[in-house]
């Protein structure tokens, strides 16, 4: 028996020892591998002429279905990227839209804004040789009014009037009420056009358009579908021949690598350690932790910036702490600045993203484009602004706190030494961190401390927080979660976290069957707010337990319904438009209406050893935004290594 | 008539245990906060896209209908038993609407079938086989070690050494490919060359973890078994030892495994939802679990009830057989 | 032949090992080590702290008690209701037979066959992933009673036929009294083992749960201990404390667990055999 002890005790030392030796065995050879001349892909295609994504959808349980009217498509895996096109696409670095399967921007036939001519592209043909006219837009936008089954049937008959081809490239559209803002509608603002993709009529016209699976597609941008996994792991894209006849191809003049790869490897571990080995060249989104990684052991890969906080912070939604502000005490203003008040900000930005994050005050993120029109000409107002009783929480002093204290962790190395630089990166400033405040705030309304400083609610019952977060998937917003409860429970609240998959995360969201969540209700991309924060208005409030068609958190403002109705009226490029929403901004942020926190910060991590000219923050000719519809325009500029 | 009897009594409870198994799964989904709708509109939404109010409140009614979610909890169930019952057709998914869940079990059920089928006949049959053997030595040093080696592997959390194997043969030492990628057409032998190659850490992922079980069950019957009076005069009667181990000893101590043999053929047909992440292997389990990520009742429903139809059809078979295997035993 | 096996008294040793550990040591706790950024982050182990800090700011040694000290809760009280049900179930069915019996019975195969994990992720999600321990323990006891109560039904059968409960039956004792100073003291033995082995399951069930993020992960079990540290990618930077503590209680607590509960059969088989 003593034998059986030893010998445990053998096997198990073994095992710590072989576990250990993982992590010393591949870092000595890993990063120096110097690409392999003539290497080819699993695919059986030249690895330098190859490049390989990150798939986003994980593994897709329907590889070969294409239809982007059907509910359960996958849009991902390069269809939307490189296959289809929009009207009008966006410039992710102004935020500004321009034509490229049409010709020009929407032309308005009259000043009510009602009926709008399209003029397309001359010479765009899609890869089955055959030409792309009017004909294609006008049977596309029909689809959705004459089929009932199509999610999309319910917008178009509410939305469209009347549309027709005027000649081959010409297009009215009559819509049914004022659409000032036309082109964000049929084209592409954030991520894609949501409603609208041109396809071929000559195909479509066969088929039943609510089960038609499109495969394989037929496709309209410079890539044409080659091949794909059986099991949902990777859909290889080719150059089409004939590439100039898209329209990347009439405007940036080139097309980008041979073959286009997406690739699924698995969990986060597998990711990075494919990364490391060079089998993947764009990641799409990984933590802090795995960029550590991947800058200890990888030097052939560089992040948005090359040198800490690596992060691109230009994502078009924020996070932060949203209520249903219907249900008490969230319905009461002094409830939500406290909360506000009670949160230790830099605390909370280094355990979420170990500081890797840009704040903002308002509710609209804090993306280059945005910050400079709203949150930098907002600091002003925003120290002068007091709450009720006199109070002012604002503090400018975020980004240069933040710096100290990575200078005292020794990782600050890299950063701008000018508060205006500093700013740029980590934020204008947020709210205090004064919990005595807070204390004040929570007083007024009737809350009470018990004998070990928990807060009870005014009914004398303990005051228990639960904060809705999404579980495997949204890893910011996740761990935004874990980090404010355990700000808020030093405050001496009861706060928890729900974990939650994605069907009840946005079942609560819609119902309001919930208190707090670690939501994004703010998202822009630039000047233009409204089409982004209209949804706020108190009209769309439904009671708590219905779903709601918009105000998702139920907050109810006459001073916001107010602004949000002068703003309907105004086009995007009336300088009004800028005028009103600081107004907007400042207003909800003077209620409240949810405690924006911090923009999303993605590592998006490129490797350099088979090509180059990947957008970063020293070459900043477009956002890193991988799985968005215009990365068949950022593809055209990413060029072979020589 | 004793046995017919006993036949239509097991068979009433086998339809019994399905019918209620199905409910429970149809209705447990539908008492979770979340649907399919929320889930897949909360997809659109999460991918940055702007939409607004009126086309969120449109699309989510267009889909209600779509998807067959209107009506009480009551309507929906007796339309879902009368469409199993006609058509045994569970309907299409939601979350990959309109694909049908057919398609998605038909696609993913081979895969599983085929890993741990394989992976169960390797470790039951070795691990049934080293057992006797280490019963049936028990004085041995070799029987003490074997027994020692299993008691040590058998309680390792699976997720665990399945971890350590990835890291160990496909990063450490990357003798196996590391990310799940078969190549080659279906069927070709290229293909399954690919698919072994693939397949080979997953599979000894569950047949290390497995092993350890059937050793150390099959060496305590074979010790028991072999102390029976019937053993003893077979020994007696001057049988030659390999003769009265395998007769003898065998035959009667591999009963209660194929017992269990049958119950785990029965769970084969659930995946495994742990291998199939760590892996990336396609399969059941991994579709289950996507299923229920998306609240997509349908393929929910579809995939596990197939798992209960196959787990409570092992049990009948079982039942119905085991008389004939074993003797000792009538149907009462 | 030794009364005590010497493999009981090992799997003795280790399980009390854990117990210290997760019973006793977590009242030292200077304070809650669930709290995030209590201390400096990644620091290596120094007298202060045993086994170092992790990314978020804990102390590794302290969360690793406390975490122990949950995954034992979880394991004991599951395995306590689980094994009691089944057996008290169990016994009624095989005892009383009849109707009773069959409904009990098919109570038992429905439960066995739908399969635990999908319906433990429901229920998880069902109660918005804040679950606590008890509802997670609680779930895992719905699952794990019938295995138990199906042998526990069979050995009932084969004692009702027995000369003495015939006798017990005759002399007109209430059923209540026979099944628990008659029949229950036959199946303790057996009772235990399965007590242990539930242990394992219900540990292993809950880490599972807890690697897949829907275990109460706000909580410290061996199980959100792990989802933490993979979360943080603890294995690629060497984090070993924070990786491997938890990996290394399990296996060592269950192989203890293990150890206990095959050397409690033999000496329970031994003891048997001499009475």
């Amino acid at each position: 028996m003593r034998k059986q002890l030893l010998v445990a005790l053998v096997f198990i030392f073994a095992m710590v020892l072989s576990a250990c030796a993982t992590a010393e065995a591949p870092a000595a050879d890993s990063g120096s591998a110097a690409p392999a001349a003539g290497a080819m892909t699993f695919v059986g295609t030249p690895r330098n002429e190859t490049l390989i994504l990150d798939n986003l959808g994980g593994t897709l349980e329907r590889p070969d279905f294409f239809n982007p009217y059907a509910p359960g498509v996958d849009m991902g895996r390069g269809y939307h990227e490189v296959c289809l096109d929009n009207l009008w696409e966006i410039d992710t670095t102004t935020g500004e839209q321009y034509p490229a399967l049409a010709a020009e921007m929407p032309k308005p036939l009259n000043d009510e804004y009602t009926s709008f001519e399209i003029k397309l592209r001359e010479g765009i043909y899609w890869d089955d040789g055959v030409e792309f006219t009017a004909d294609d837009v006008v049977y596309t936008l029909q689809l959705g009014l004459t089929n009932d089954k199509l999610p999309i049937h319910g917008w178009s008959v509410d939305y469209l009037k009347d549309v027709r081809a005027v000649d081959k490239y010409t297009v009215i559209v009559d819509t049914t009420r004022p659409q000032p803002r036309f082109s964000k509608d049929l084209g592409a603002t954030i991520w894609d056009a949501t409603r609208f993709w041109p396809v071929p009529k000559h195909v479509w016209e066969k088929e039943d358009p609510t089960t038609f699976a499109a495969f394989p597609p037929v496709c309209i941008a410079q890539y044409k579908y080659s091949k794909h996994d059986p099991n949902g792991n990777w859909t290889l894209w080719e150059l089409r021949d004939d590439w100039q006849r898209t329209s990347v191809g009439m405007i940036k003049g080139k097309p980008g690598p041979k073959y286009l790869l997406w690739n699924f490897v698995g969990t986060e571990e597998k990711r990075i350690l494919a990364m490391i080995n060079n089998d993947v060249d764009i990641l799409q989104d990984i933590t802090p932790e795995s960029m550590q990684v991947l800058t200890n052991r990888a030097p052939q890969v560089r992040a948005w910036h090359a040198g800490f906080p690596y992060a691109d912070f230009d994502d078009p939604c924020e996070r932060g702490i949203a209520f249903n502000n219907s249900q008490f005490p969230y319905d009461q203003w002094q409830t939500r600045w406290a909360l506000a008040l009670a949160t230790d900000i830099k605390n909370v930005s280094l355990g979420t993203f170990a500081g890797m994050l840009r704040v903002s005050p308002l509710g609209v993120p804090p993306v280059a484009a945005v910050q400079n029109t709203y949150h930098k000409p907002l600091v002003e107002r925003l120290l002068a602004m007091e709450l009720p009783d006199g109070y002012k929480p604002f503090d400018p002093n975020f980004a240069v706190d933040m710096a100290k204290i990575f200078n005292e962790q020794g990782v600050g190395g890299d950063l701008p030494t000018s508060e205006a630089e500093l700013i740029d990166l980590f934020g204008v400033g947020w709210w205090k961190y004064d919990v005595e405040q807070a204390a004040k705030l929570l007083e007024s309304i009737g809350f009470t401390r018990d004998a070990n400083g928990k807060w009870l609610l005014p009914d004398g019952t303990p005051w228990k927080i639960a904060i809705n977060a999404p579980v495997d998937f949204e890893v910011q917003s996740g761990r935004l979660a874990f980090a404010v409860a355990d700000s808020w429970s030093k405050f001496g609240i009861d706060a928890t976290v729900n974990t939650m998959t994605a069907g009840s995360f946005w079942n609560a969201s819609s119902t309001g069957e919930y208190q707090a969540g670690s939501y994004w209700p703010g998202c822009a991309i630039g000047p233009d707010i409204y089409p982004n924060v209209s949804f706020w208005h108190q009209k769309f409030i439904v009671d708590t337990g219905t779903p709601a068609p918009g105000n998702q958190h139920r907050h109810k403002s006459d001073k916001i319904a107010a602004i949000l109705d002068e703003l309907e009226k105004v086009t995007s490029d009336d300088p009004r438009n800028v005028e009103l929403s600081k107004d907007l901004l400042m207003q909800m942020a003077l209620e409240m209406h949810w405690i924006p926190m911090f923009g999303t910060s993605k590592f998006v991590p490129v490797n350099e050893t088979y090509f180059t000219n990947y957008p970063t923050a020293d070459n900043y000719y477009e956002g890193p935004w991988w799985w968005w519809s215009n990365f068949k325009f950022i593809v055209s500029q990413i060029e072979p290594k020589q | 008539m004793h046995v017919i009897r006993f036949l239509a009594t097991r068979i009433i409870v086998y339809l019994l245990v399905v019918w209620i198994g199905v409910t429970i799964v149809f209705f447990v989904p539908r008492f979770v906060p979340g649907n399919p709708v929320d889930a897949m509109l909360g997809k659109m939404m999460s991918q940055g896209t702007n939409m607004d109010p009126k086309l969120v409140a449109s699309m989510r009614q267009t889909l209600t209908e779509l998807f067959g979610l209107e009506g009480t909890l009551w309507e929906q169930y007796s339309a879902f038993l009368t469409r199993v019952l006609l058509t045994r057709d569970f309907g299409p998914s939601l979350s990959y609407y309109p694909t049908p869940v057919s398609m998605l079990i038909g696609r993913a059920l081979p895969w599983s079938l085929g890993l741990m089928l394989t992976a169960l006949a390797i470790s039951w049959t070795l691990g049934n086989f080293i057992g006797l053997l280490a019963g049936y030595h028990n004085k041995s040093i070799a029987s003490k070690a074997i027994e020692t080696t299993a008691m040590l592997v058998y309680p390792i959390p699976y997720y665990i050494l399945a971890l350590l194997l990835v890291i160990l043969f496909a990063y450490v030492w990357p003798v196996f490919p590391f990310v799940f990628q078969v190549s080659g057409a279906p069927g070709t032998w290229q293909w399954m060359v690919s698919v072994a190659y693939n397949s080979f850490l997953p599979l000894m992922s569950i047949v290390i973890v497995s092993l350890g079980w059937w050793i150390i069950s099959m060496k305590a019957l074979a010790i028991d078994t072999k102390e029976e009076d019937f053993v003893q005069f077979a020994r007696y009667r001057g049988a030659n030892d390999n003769k009265v181990m395998i007769r003898y000893v065998a035959r009667t101590a591999i009963l209660p495994q194929i017992t269990v043999l049958a119950l785990s053929i029965g769970g084969v047909f659930g995946g495994s939802l742990i291998t199939e992440i760590l892996f990336g292997y396609p399969g059941m389990g991994s579709l289950i679990y996507k299923a229920i990520l998306g609240s997509d009742y349908n393929l929910m429903v579809g995939a596990i009830s197939l798992s209960i139809v196959a787990v409570a059809t092992a049990t009948l078979v079982l039942d119905i057989l085991y008389p004939f295997i074993d003797p000792r035993i009538r149907y009462n | 032949m030794r009364l005590v096996k010497p493999r009981l008294v090992v799997g003795l040793v280790i399980v009390g090992v854990f117990l210290v550990l997760g019973v006793i040591a977590p009242l030292f706790a200077p304070e809650d080590p669930t709290a995030w950024n209590t201390y400096f982050r990644n620091k290596p182990p120094s007298s202060l702290h045993l086994m170092g800090t992790n990314n978020l700011g804990q102390d590794i040694f302290w969360l690793l008690t406390w975490s122990i000290r949950n995954s034992l809760w979880i394991g004991l009280s599951v395995a306590a209701l689980a094994t009691a049900i089944g057996v008290l179930v169990g016994m009624l069915a095989g005892f009383v037979g009849g109707f009773l019996d069959r409904v009990l019975t098919l109570c038992m195969d429905v439960v066995i066959a739908v399969p635990s994990l999908p319906i433990l992720i429901l229920i998880s999600a069902l109660l918005g992933g804040n679950a606590s321990l008890v509802i997670i323990a609680m779930v895992l006891v719905i699952f794990n009673w019938p295995w138990p109560g199906r042998q526990a039904r069979a050995m009932a059968l084969s004692l009702r036929e027995r000369e003495f409960i015939n006798v017990a039956q005759a002399s007109g004792e209430s059923t209540a009294k026979i099944l628990i100073l008659e029949i229950l003291p036959f199946m303790l033995g057996w009772a235990l083992a399965n007590f242990v082995n539930t242990i394992l399951v219900a540990i292993a069930a809950e880490s599972g749960l807890a690697i897949i993020g829907l275990s109460s992960l706000k909580e410290a079990t061996l199980g959100t201990m792990i989802y933490w540290a993979m979360q943080h990618q603890a294995l690629l930077l060497e984090q070993w404390f924070w990786i491997l503590s938890p990996i290394l209680s399990i296996m060592l607590l269950f192989i203890g667990l293990f150890l206990v509960s095959t050397g409690w059969s033999d000496y329970f088989a031994t003891r048997r055999g001499r009475q």
